[in-house]
């Protein structure tokens, strides 16, 4: 039957028959002019061609060719090398019009025919494609790409494992950077080039069989392809997530499509994957110096960031960071501008390490800050100060490490702040650290500022736990003057819960007007600052009796002890703070080494300290507040310097109006007692005498070694050791948690370590022993050479001179005293020693605190 | 008609502005286009050419000079079966850089990969590198040399023609393994290059 319509077809028209004659006159065509003695697929697939290209497929032929292959699929292989041939005959005599016929005569034979047939004409199939992609014309390579995306989209059940794509690869990517004059041109043959690197990756990525995508070579060629299509793109706006909309309008235009399919490559990259896809993103930002600025750069990270399958997230923000470190090793270009590239990677870094820590877990997330931290410090470690380029490094990881911890929930938040805490190098006390580790202190307080300043502390005890406050402590005394207050702001963000430190910045007298909010303090915050409260308060103590004190430090410390107030300001703890403010008043006037405008901060701060309370409790301090008011009232009018607020400096004050020359200005113990016995609160603990060591330094370099060492064994000794003697810890021992173990009164000292012992019996290490030295030179020199009417005034007071006598003697009988103490515990006894010890602090604690 | 014989896969490096897209539409299409921008990423061509009556397909792949898009043209040297390393003889710049371009095509080519050091732009008056600097410097390197000029069509298609036997002649070579299997191939590729360098002097 098709033998007689073909035979009709042929008669139907004098010019197709000619043309038909023309076509075979081929050496290859077996049989001449007559058709009828080909074999039957040539004839089907003749007779698909019309006489005209213009006239396009014969469709009804077409049927018919496709209804053969699909009932003789065994014949489809031929079919397809016939149809090639003929192609490749045609674009060789550029009779484009065939060729086109013949690739859509392919197509609809591949989406006709059943894919376990396909096998072989798909070899024919791609050979035409890569033909078509070989010539020069763009309608002939745009139109295989289409062919082979149409390819691409099916999927085939059997496996070939001798089809290669690197060609395509190749050859796509090179369309991908056309250059074609006609801009509408190169952008259709860019469209093409991306489309069809899409088509290779969906063929591919999937089937492990086939050519791995994933290796360098292919990757070095597709990747940056698809960057350089985004990168001419004018704007860069960055969707979240694959929109519909936005895919809507991606086939116009390159640079959208390219992102779609960077999108779908970076989807569907698995964890071993994700490295050969990030280093040619990583090499091409580099050749083509996209890092500055980094606009570009952050727009196709946060790409990557949101298409990534979530769970390998972390590891493109540790690939970033190693390039990172690796640009900072060495690279091309003048130190200047890599210094600048780092700061830009820094900063893409910050911006998409947001949307990592969401997904991060566990070890990840340490792992992460450990590489900023690295970092940061290989940054101080070649910083030279003057390199602007530097800081803004430095200011980009510390973001980074901000915005990172900002999306962690609160519990790692702490974790993360220990492990930076752990990571400040710790200048011994007195010792001058070299000045990289200062600076490099100053760069992690100030990362654990920025964390910190992330967190919202909601109960104290979870936001300072044990070896966390131990740790901020040891800094708070051994850091630099700046890197002081930087922890002491640190303490003002953890422990502001009610945004008040805007309001204490500085201090003040009138704070009724501040619109201070208080609330009644919990019973777990007062279980905590009953265990923690004299280490914290002997830590801001000692913080304020150091001459390297600027008037921040004294300020920054201020609104510590404030917000202290604020948020823990109970019947329970009125009498140690108020203890804390007179032995801070008590310490101008008895500490030899600070300045005059010092001591004029000192009192000032304890009158504001003073005012304060009155307003934070919740009880009724008529009495108190009155007499501060009093002593407020005459300051103002006899010694305004008394007063906040705070001076740099007092350069017209004589020495008669120094704080020592005006006891009647001073807030009296005595009189304190009575106001809060008037109002109801047991003050005998305040009766009892001050803890914090009167002669400053000299005492607290001893005392802080016991601190230290109570705290190096964990919390219950801290407390234990830290807490005052004689301060009741009845609300303590009520409260405590089943698990942690207790001490009363008398064995107080039971938790005392080995090391402790070991201090002990070993006396004051040598730097104790060499201040111990110049502080008694200081005070010596001060009674030698002050005239002496200074010296009168100085220890007219009763309660001074007694103080200054007991400080002279403690100073000369403290080095027998202790070795003593250790002499009767040889081989660290624990028991004898424990016995040695409380004595001194319950019956003579004013011998042993000097 | 896929009635090839060799499939060759040539590439083209060297510096920006030294003439190598010109040099491959000499070639493939037989003209000098006067106003060749810079070529962005990388270029394909093909020709088909005879050999001893065989049919010869050589892709020709024209990468980009620009410094910038040295990591994709780096790609394409792995898979290439014979590299041209073009500079400009009018340019003595372009000569200093190519230790650095033997250096990446040390790294990033196939060892056994044929190299052939071209100098364009002999037409030019302003030569500035001698030809026996250029044909030491290929001699030095185990490489062929050749001096053409796209403009005046000189030399262009015998480059390629010699890269065409040579690689056809390797790839015999390599298809009878028996047929000289004593002589190790590095003896054997040094004596062809001494051999054909010496007859490219002309």
């Amino acid at each position: 039957m098709s033998f007689v319509k073909c035979c009709f077809e042929a008669g139907e028209g004098h010019d197709f028959l000619d043309s038909f004659v023309q076509k075979c006159t081929d050496p290859g065509c077996c049989c001449g002019c007559c058709s009828a003695l080909r074999p039957r697929y040539k004839r089907l697939v003749d007779n698909i061609f019309p006489a005209s290209p213009q006239d396009g497929l014969v469709k009804s032929n077409m049927e018919k060719l496709t209804f053969y292959s699909l009932s003789s699929p065994e014949k489809l292989d031929r079919i397809g090398e016939y149809l090639f041939q003929k192609a490749s005959r045609d674009i060789y005599r550029r009779r484009h019009g065939f060729v086109i016929i013949a690739m859509e005569a392919m197509d609809q034979l591949l989406l006709a025919c059943h894919s376990q047939t396909l096998n072989l004409f798909v070899e024919s199939f791609l050979k035409m494609v890569q033909k078509l992609l070989e010539s020069t014309d763009p309608q002939l390579q745009i139109l295989a790409t289409q062919s082979f995306v149409r390819f691409a989209n099916i999927e085939e059940d059997t496996p070939s494992y001798h089809r290669r794509y690197d060609f395509f690869v190749s050859k796509f990517s090179a369309m991908c950077h056309s250059n074609h004059g006609d801009t509408s041109t190169r952008d259709k043959i860019r469209l093409a080039g991306i489309q069809g690197l899409q088509g290779v990756i969906r063929k591919t990525v999937s089937d492990d069989l086939v050519e791995n995508i994933w290796e360098a070579q292919h990757m070095d060629k597709i990747v940056p392809s698809l960057l350089y299509n985004m990168q001419s793109a004018e704007k860069y706006e960055t969707v979240s997530c694959m929109e519909t909309e936005a895919r809507d309008g991606a086939e116009e235009e390159p640079p959208r499509l390219a992102e779609c399919c960077l999108r779908e490559l970076v989807g569907r990259a698995s964890f071993g994957h994700i490295r050969s896809v990030l280093r040619p993103v990583l090499t091409h930002f580099d050749r083509h110096e996209l890092w500055v600025p980094n606009d570009f750069a952050v727009h196709t990270f946060k790409i990557i960031m949101f298409s990534i399958q979530a769970q390998y997230s972390y590891s493109v923000v540790e690939a970033l960071m190693q390039h990172v470190e690796a640009a900072g090793a060495g690279g091309a270009g003048e130190p200047r501008g890599r210094a600048r590239v780092r700061a830009a990677c820094a900063a893409v870094l910050s911006h998409i390490v947001a949307i990592a820590a969401a997904d991060s877990v566990g070890p990840s997330v340490l792992e992460i800050i450990n590489n900023l931290l690295t970092n940061l410090r290989a940054s101080v470690a070649r910083d030279s100060e003057k390199e602007t380029d530097e800081k803004l490094y430095q200011e980009a990881l510390i973001n980074a490490l901000g915005e990172f911890s900002d999306h962690l929930p609160d519990f790692q938040k702490i974790d993360i702040m220990m492990f930076i805490v752990n990571k400040v190098p710790s200048t011994q006390r007195g010792a001058k650290g070299t000045k990289a580790d200062a600076m490099l202190q100053t760069i992690l307080l100030k990362s654990l500022l920025k964390v910190g300043t992330t967190y919202k502390t909601t109960e104290l005890s979870k936001a300072f736990p044990a070896a966390f406050l131990e740790a901020l402590l040891r800094l708070a005394a051994a850091a630099a003057p700046p890197s002081r207050a930087l922890l002491q702001r640190l303490l003002h963000t953890l422990l502001d819960r009610r945004h008040h430190a805007g309001l204490l910045r500085a201090p003040t007298v009138d704070y009724a007007e501040l619109g201070l909010t208080v609330e009644k303090c919990s019973r777990q915050d007062l279980i905590f600052i009953s265990k923690h409260g004299y280490a914290i308060f002997s830590s801001l103590y000692e913080g304020l009796q150091l001459e390297s004190n600027t008037l921040e430090n004294i300020e920054t410390i201020y609104t510590t002890l404030a917000l202290l107030c604020i948020e823990l300001a109970s019947e329970e703890t009125i009498c140690d703070i108020m203890q804390l403010i007179l032995a801070i008043q008590q310490s101008s006037v008895s500490n030899p080494v600070l300045s005059v405008a010092q001591q004029c901060h000192l009192v000032a701060v304890s009158v504001a300290l003073a005012a304060l309370l009155p307003h934070v409790v919740l009880l009724p301090l008529d009495r108190l507040q009155d007499y501060i008011d009093k002593i407020i009232e005459s300051r103002r009018e006899e010694a305004p310097h008394l007063l906040p607020p705070l001076q740099p400096d007092y350069p017209q004050l004589g020495p008669a109006a120094l704080p020592n020359k005006l006891p009647y200005l001073m807030i009296d113990q005595m009189a304190v007692c009575e106001c809060l016995k008037a109002c109801g609160v047991d003050a005998s603990r305040l009766q009892s005498p001050s803890p914090y060591a009167a002669g400053a330094a000299l005492a607290l370099a001893h005392r802080h070694s016991w601190v230290e060492a109570g705290a190096a064994q964990g919390r219950d000794s801290l407390a234990d050791i830290g807490a005052p003697p004689g301060a009741g810890l009845e609300l303590d021992s009520a409260h405590s948690s089943p698990g942690v173990q207790r001490h009363a009164g008398s064995t107080q000292a039971a938790g005392v370590s080995l090391e402790a012992l070991r201090r002990a019996a070993g006396g004051p290490s040598d730097a104790e022993r060499r201040e111990l030295e110049r502080r008694r030179a200081t005070l010596n020199n001060a009674f030698r050479t002050a005239p002496f009417h200074h010296l009168l005034t100085l220890t007219q007071p009763k309660y001074e001179i007694q103080e200054k006598l007991e400080e002279i003697f403690s100073s000369i009988s403290e080095e027998p005293l202790l070795p003593a103490s250790g002499a009767c515990s040889p081989a660290g006894n624990t028991k004898s020693y424990q016995q040695s010890v409380p004595p001194y602090t319950k019956y003579f604690p004013e011998l042993f605190l000097y | 008609m896929e009635d090839y014989k060799f499939l060759f896969k040539v590439v083209l490096v060297g510096n920006a502005g030294v003439g190598k897209t010109c040099l491959v539409r000499r070639f493939t299409q037989g003209l000098f286009p006067p106003g060749q921008g810079a070529t962005i990423g990388v270029d394909f061509m093909i020709k088909t050419v005879e050999v001893d009556g065989e049919k010869v397909k050589l892709q020709i792949w024209d990468t980009a000079g620009q410094e910038r898009f040295r990591s994709i043209t780096q790609s394409y040297y792995r898979s290439a079966h014979a590299l041209i390393l073009v500079y400009d003889i009018s340019c003595q710049p372009t000569f200093d850089c190519l230790p650095d371009w033997l250096r990446e095509i040390e790294e990033y080519a196939n060892n056994k990969v044929l190299r052939i050091l071209v100098g364009n732009k002999t037409d030019r008056e302003d030569r500035e590198i001698p030809r026996h600097i250029g044909e030491d410097f290929a001699q030095r390197h185990g490489m062929y040399f050749l001096e053409t000029s796209a403009k005046e069509a000189e030399n262009v298609e015998r480059l390629f023609m010699e890269i065409a036997v040579e690689l056809m002649e390797q790839a015999k070579c390599k298809e009878l393994p028996k047929y000289d299997g004593s002589l190790g191939p590095i003896n054997g590729k040094t004596t062809s290059v001494g051999d054909t360098s010496c007859c490219l002097r002309s």
